[in-house]
């Protein structure tokens, strides 16, 4: 994952990747943080995917934009994007089909007794998801219409 | 007061001061390379003598454990994200500013 491939485009820097190697991990146990205390605590779905999509901004921003774009596949971002609608549409619509209202979570306490705990946290970890993977390919579409990135094939 | 107030008191008017410092740095302070040493030393400086007097302020155990986790954070990243941006712009040939072009 080295941007020797790219000589003269970007020159990594010790100091940033040090710095990254060491937060990234934090950053990430963070965004999780906030998507599972949503519900009783400040922050929420939005909040920690924004934070968990930054994680691949500053490995992007430590290690070469192009770098990050050849490691990060792009199957995955989508899928997770998709993922975290169907999820979320998922728990929503399942609700309705067991006769309560849209995102109603006690009619699925029959079924698991901490149905309206878990419920919402299902919910969050698929917004995080969606709003995680928008952030990282806004990112990285952003970072394309730059003129000095010169190869950007199989990239949506 | 006890002195752990005082130790507030003084943590906060420290913090506010050196936050102070680094706002008349940026707005007064010639080019980005002296502007990203006011906001990287004394905001850094600031911020974390600030969330200092917080964690003193917060007696309960949980809260001052984030404020430390807070303060280890803005040490390591503040600096790095001041670093990036000078060396985001000597890539670019942004000419460092000198006494000679004083305008």
């Amino acid at each position: 994952m080295s941007a020797d491939e790219q000589p003269g485009l970007y020159v990594e820097s010790t100091i940033i990747m040090t710095t990254v190697r060491a937060v990234a991990p934090f950053v990430l146990t963070f965004a999780l943080f906030i998507m599972f205390h949503g519900a009783d605590t400040p922050g929420g779905g939005f909040q920690g995917g924004v934070i968990a999509g930054s994680v691949v901004m500053m490995l992007a921003f430590a290690f070469g934009i192009e770098a990050a774009r050849q490691w990060v596949d792009v199957r995955v971002v989508s899928a997770l994007a998709s993922g975290g609608v169907l999820v979320f549409a998922g728990v929503g619509l399942g609700a309705m089909a067991l006769g309560g209202q849209f995102l109603q979570y006690n009619v699925y306490e029959p079924y698991y007794y901490e149905a309206s705990k878990y419920g919402i946290e299902l919910v969050e970890l698929g917004i995080g998801g969606i709003v995680a993977s928008v952030a990282i390919g806004l990112f990285f579409l952003l970072a394309a219409g730059f003129g000095h990135v010169t190869d950007g094939e199989g990239e949506p | 007061m006890t002195p752990v107030e005082w130790a507030i008191v003084a943590l906060a008017l420290l913090g506010a001061f050196f936050g102070g410092v680094a706002a008349i740095g940026i707005v007064r302070l010639p080019d980005i390379y002296t502007r990203a040493h006011a906001a990287s030393k004394s905001d850094t400086l600031g911020a974390v003598l600030t969330i200092g007097a917080v964690a003193f302020a917060l007696q309960s155990d949980l809260s001052t454990v984030k404020s430390i986790f807070l303060i280890v954070f803005m040490f390591i990243t503040n600096p790095t994200a001041a670093h990036a941006i000078a060396r985001a712009a000597a890539d670019q040939d942004i000419e460092p500013w000198t006494k000679e072009d004083d305008s």
